[in-house]
């Protein structure tokens, strides 16, 4: 009984679709204006289902898109990993300048810093199957970092500069008087000059340099600015020095050691 | 006897569409149409089926014997005679359709007649004035448009009304 009532209803629906299609289809071959007007409804029509439709096979075909944007995925971390390698490389070929005559030098990476402490350290990823060897130096082209203390195969525990125990022998200005630069034990780019004899004229802003007296870092090395001055028990001239090296970004250093290490060691009472 | 007299009114109305609309253009605001209460006025015991295909040759006659883009009467007439039997439900009830009866000013009112005419007219003008705008005319040209459209159309339709659904008429 319904359906006898629908069948008409959709015969009516039909005829007038009918009707309308053949009315607009005479105003358009009859009107330029309004055939644009029923082109553009019609493209903008044809764009919407088409749209529609891309999206429902869009939506069907996501895992097979989600599993391409995987091995893509994969793919370009692998690339990335490869890329930073590189870099880490040119880096460290980039620490080659530092090299010095009668030192050997041997790059490598900070893998461990501490920096809160009185006496802080750092481990290097290089061991002695590496090169490297205790009692050597550690430097940046901004200056001293610390000391190798103790060598595993393939790491290297270090006193960093930061230490209190630690001292450099340093040299004020070009042909100024030497003297033990220590940290400060305050600031990270703080240091201490100490034991520069009177005579010895310097104006503040002078550079520090490694002195070279020391066997664990050559000489000529820039470590920092020499700041306020003060006479310490009416002999020796102590003075405030402003680090170049920033001791919270350390990443890439320099390992060097002395070739004549050994053979001076000897004469050392 | 009765049918033959409402189709020849009708006929004679479509005649005076056509004079309507070759003759009566006063200003672009206005587009005068007797053609919703004529498909509006044919007898109830006419199925949608007729009514369109009715009101499409109407609006053809109109369209090709006056100034203007064909079909476009065409196409604005024919959803009237779909909506046709809607809007007589609406208005005047089931019982019209049950009885086989058509409503008339006097058997049905001023009121219900009238809201008949007008939505009729509204739905013809709705499409008619779309259309022939084609999107190009501002929507509130198209708006006043309408509105005048609609109130004369509504005043001359009423006449209309009394030609075609008056008792002695049908």
């Amino acid at each position: 009984m319904k359906r006898q009532r629908l069948l008409p209803r959709f015969l009516n629906l039909a005829v007038f679709i009918v009707l309308e299609i053949a009315a607009l289809q005479m105003v358009t071959h009859n009107a330029d204006l309004q055939r644009v007007w029923v082109a553009r409804g019609a493209h903008v029509f044809m764009g919407k289902v088409w749209g529609a439709s891309q999206n429902i096979r869009s939506y069907f075909s996501l895992s097979a898109t989600n599993q391409e944007l995987s091995e893509e995925n994969f793919r370009l971390m692998q690339e990335l990993e490869k890329t930073r390698e590189r870099l880490r490389e040119a880096r460290v070929e980039g620490l080659d300048t530092l090299r010095r005559p009668g030192f050997s030098m041997v790059a490598a990476e900070v893998v461990k810093v501490s920096r809160n402490k009185q006496h802080n350290y750092l481990i290097l990823n290089r061991g002695f199957e590496d090169g490297i060897q205790e009692k050597s130096g550690i430097i940046t082209p901004n200056g001293v970092v610390g000391i190798i203390d103790a060598v595993s195969a393939h790491h290297a525990f270090a006193f960093s500069f930061q230490n209190s125990d630690i001292s450099i022998s340093a040299r004020l200005g070009d042909e100024g008087g030497s003297g033990l630069l220590v940290w400060d034990g305050i600031r990270s780019n703080g240091a201490v000059l100490k034991e520069i004899p009177l005579q010895y004229r310097f104006q503040k802003g002078d550079t520090v340099y490694t002195s070279g007296h020391s066997l664990l870092f050559p000489p000529d090395i820039p470590l920092g600015i020499a700041g306020e001055a003060k006479v310490v028990n009416g002999a020796t001239n102590e003075i405030a020095v402003r680090l170049f090296q920033d001791f919270s970004a350390i990443r890439y250093v320099s390992v060097v050691h002395n070739d004549a290490f050994d053979e001076i060691e000897q004469f050392e009472p | 006897m009765r049918n033959r007299t409402f189709w020849i009114a009708y006929l004679l109305l479509l005649v005076a569409q056509l004079v309507i609309s070759n003759f009566f253009r006063v200003t672009p605001y206005v587009m005068l149409s007797i053609l919703p209460v004529m498909v509006l006025c044919i007898s109830t015991r006419i199925n949608t089926f007729w009514t369109m295909l009715i009101a499409f040759a109407s609006g053809l006659v109109v369209d090709l014997l006056s100034e203007g883009v064909l079909g476009l009467n065409a196409l604005a007439i024919v959803p009237v005679a779909f909506l046709r039997n809607a809007i007589i439900q609406l208005i005047f009830g089931k019982e019209l359709f049950a009885r086989k009866e058509d409503f008339t000013l006097r058997s049905s009112g001023f009121a219900q007649v009238g809201l008949a005419l007008l939505l009729a007219q509204a739905l013809f003008l709705a499409v008619y004035i779309w259309a022939d705008g084609a999107g190009m005319r501002p929507p509130l040209f198209n708006l006043y448009r309408f509105l005048a459209s609609l109130g004369a159309g509504f005043v001359v339709s009423l006449f209309t009304l009394n030609v075609l659904a008056s008792e002695s008429g049908k």
